[in-house]
């Protein structure tokens, strides 16, 4: 029998709402789709509750409809930059006398670990495991073996309570449960990113309209992820001030004249605000649009190389540097970023199956809250204990009440 | 449909506590027609127990004011229309006039078993078939006993009322018989005390002794028609039908006595037939008597 899954994101200039049906042999179909402006996000966080329930609920709403049926919970991205990351490492000694490892010690270390409670007011968002060490070696799962001592790490994510609630609040009234808070760069990396690039080592950015989220991958696992609350409408923001236009036509500048690259004088030319020429219409130079998109661009990238510093090796990247998001798709940002970073960046691509309706860019977080929630993403060994739903459960569901 | 505890109960000191318990007022559109979706499929729900509810309340109501059997076939439509059919004088008038009104009652609550038993009880009828013929048709076919004598008797209050005598000796006042079918008949000569009264209701007691006689009549009515239709009056002495003295006694037109032995009256019959063809018997218009009781003898009177 399939089961449907749906996944929001919460995005600074849409909310998108996916619904996936998942088949009996574990295969992913998209049935349902929506996106609705959003204008209740600043910098990835809801200043407006309402008009960001709004956008949100209606894209729900489509999607549902589109897909012919309902969902009960849903996988939502979280970004914004009161998210902070942080390593948490916990390790147990093997219980048992003949030294092998049983999952208990390997639960007993990822207790270990996640001990530590984040400072008041905040709330862990996302836990993401690392490599387990037995014995100072690197092991997938040390169930069955013989060591002496399992260290277990934790790539910890804490957000802002409210910053946290506000999102719960949006889904909740929609009369739905969250089923997991998934961090948008990492959901992003699962899209674009395969197991084998995550294995060589990658950086994915992922530059959104209002924030640019990153998560850097070593030997598979996460070793570092972060929030730059710089996007699109920043650039669209420069380009309003720096050439003095109102911000929708800085917005219509930039996505038809906007480049990342600076212009060579002889190549500039000028280009009508409007369009048509008309009273009000003036004409700037295209080369300036450009100074101004190069400046905030650069900007970004040095903000991220700087926050990585050592973990930014070439030799720690042999998967490379990826960008997706809406602003990946801003003329000439590989290119800057690749100069900035100091290594080949380019544009990320989906993996086959994706149909090209969806396979663009602005949706790569979206889509990878999906394929991240079906994931096992349990401790090894861990038999998770499965609830049985009974009758008065299924026919909750059914009403649409309960969980 | 499963799902997994356990990363609820490791988020238990996460996110998950920022979950609000309970949502609150609808802050959109879509989000209110969602809730009264879920509101909508709660009252269906709830309205669908109740009228389960309220349907096995009313069956148990109406079960319990109904305590009777349970007829499943139920009663059927009225009796609209009686075929009735009889070999003999019988007719759909009689029978309308014996089995009363149709008026209100059902073609599927008359027993029709005790209806043919009934119809079989009377004296007249030798035999009764009774069936339905769906929709609201009885149908009603009787084979009716061969008369085979009369019996006049004297009525106490004055006159005379004529009795039919059938071949076992049953004694009943036909009906349906008019007056020249009776007077093709025989009639029966007996004394008053060979008539016994029935113990229970009008009528009398069967003749045995026209089962003996019976064979003589039918085999003279078969076969001798012509003999038989002058035959006028039968009588016998039938007390011990092995005695010598036990006879048959007819008279008819042309013999004023003729006597039969009680067995083999085809032989009698033949002799008879054959003496009348005497001419002497033949030309003489009257016989006073033949008597046909004495073996291959035969003795007559001129």
């Amino acid at each position: 029998m399939s089961k449907i899954i749906g996944a929001v994101e919460i995005g600074t200039s849409q909310a998108k709402a996916l619904i996936g049906e998942v088949g009996d042999a574990g295969s992913l179909s998209i049935v349902g789709m929506a996106t609705r402006r959003n204008e209740g996000m600043r910098k990835g966080e809801i200043v407006d509750f309402r008009k960001a329930a709004s956008a949100v609920h209606a894209a729900l709403e489509e999607a549902e409809k589109m897909s012919g049926t309902t969902v009960d919970s849903v996988y939502l991205a979280q970004t914004g930059s009161h998210l902070r990351g942080h390593m948490l490492r916990g390790s147990a000694s093997v219980s048992s006398s003949d030294n092998r490892v049983s999952p208990h010690d390997v639960q007993r270390a990822a207790i270990e670990a996640k001990r530590r409670q984040p400072d008041e007011g905040r709330s862990y968002v996302h836990h993401v495991r690392t490599p387990i060490i037995l014995d100072d070696k690197i092991i997938d799962d040390p169930v069955g073996m013989m060591g002496k001592k399992i260290d277990l790490g934790y790539w910890s994510i804490d957000g802002d309570d409210q910053a946290i609630q506000s999102g719960l609040n949006v889904i909740s009234n929609y009369s739905l449960e969250v089923n997991d808070l998934i961090l948008s760069s990492i959901a992003s990396a699962t899209m674009v990113a395969g197991p084998d690039l995550r294995r060589a080592g990658t950086l994915v950015i992922d530059m959104g309209a209002g924030v640019t989220d990153f998560v850097l991958y070593r030997q598979g696992y996460v070793a570092y992820t972060g929030v730059i609350p710089v996007g699109g409408d920043h650039v669209t923001g420069d380009i309003s001030m720096g050439l003095r236009v109102l911000e929708p036509y800085a917005e219509k500048l930039k996505l038809e004249y906007g480049q990342a690259t600076p212009l060579a004088d002889e190549q500039a030319e000028d280009v009508w605000i409007i369009g048509n020429k008309t009273i009000g219409d003036r004409a700037v130079p295209r080369k300036a649009i450009a100074d101004v998109v190069h400046v905030r661009i650069a900007e970004l990238f040095e903000i991220i190389s700087k926050e990585l510093g050592p973990l930014l090796k070439p030799e720690n990247l042999q998967g490379g540097i990826l960008l997706t998001g809406g602003g990946s798709q801003l003329k000439g940002v590989e290119e800057v970023a690749s100069k900035v970073l100091g290594q080949p960046v380019r544009r990320a691509g989906f993996p086959t199956g994706i149909s090209d309706e969806l396979a663009q860019p602005e949706n790569s977080t979206v889509l990878g809250l999906l394929h991240y929630g079906l994931e096992d993403h349990s401790l090894p060994g861990d038999s998770s204990q499965q609830e049985e739903v009974g009758l008065l459960g299924k026919l909750g569901r059914f009403v649409g009440i309960g969980g | 449909m499963k799902r997994t505890s356990k990363a609820k109960t490791q988020n238990a000191s996460g996110w998950r506590k920022l979950a609000p318990k309970s949502s609150k007022k609808p802050a959109s559109f879509p989000a209110l027609r969602k809730k009264l979706g879920v509101a909508g499929r709660v009252c269906i729900l709830f309205m669908v127990l109740g009228l389960v509810g309220l349907g096995f309340w009313s069956l148990d109501k109406w079960f319990g004011a109904n305590a009777a059997p349970f007829d499943i076939t139920g009663p059927g439509a009225p009796i609209s229309e009686v075929s009735f059919s009889s070999d003999g004088p019988l007719s759909p008038s009689w029978f309308a006039n014996w089995f009363g009104p149709l008026r209100g009652r059902s073609l599927m609550e008359i027993d029709i078993d005790r209806l043919r038993k009934d119809l079989e009880a009377e004296p007249q009828i030798a035999s009764a078939m009774v069936s339905r013929q769906f929709p609201s048709t009885l149908c009603i076919e009787v084979v009716e006993l061969d008369p085979l004598l009369v019996l006049r008797l004297r009525r106490s209050a004055g006159g005379f009322e004529d009795w039919i005598v059938g071949s076992q000796g049953k004694l009943y006042q036909g009906f349906g018989y008019s007056p020249a079918q009776l007077s093709l008949l025989p009639s029966l000569a007996v004394p008053s005390r060979a008539l016994k009264k029935m113990a229970a209701g009008d009528g009398f007691e069967d003749l045995q002794e026209i089962a003996i006689l019976a064979p003589l009549l039918e085999l003279a009515q078969r076969n001798y028609p012509s003999m038989y239709r002058d035959w006028k009056v039968v009588s016998y002495q039938l007390e011990n039908p092995d005695s010598p003295a036990a006879h048959i006694r007819i008279q008819s037109g042309k013999v004023k006595d003729i006597r039969f032995a009680p067995r083999e009256y085809a032989a009698q019959m033949e002799r008879l037939h054959y003496i009348l063809l005497e001419p002497d018997f033949r030309k003489k218009k009257v016989i006073e008597s033949i008597n046909l009781c004495h073996d291959r003898s035969v003795f007559a009177k001129l």
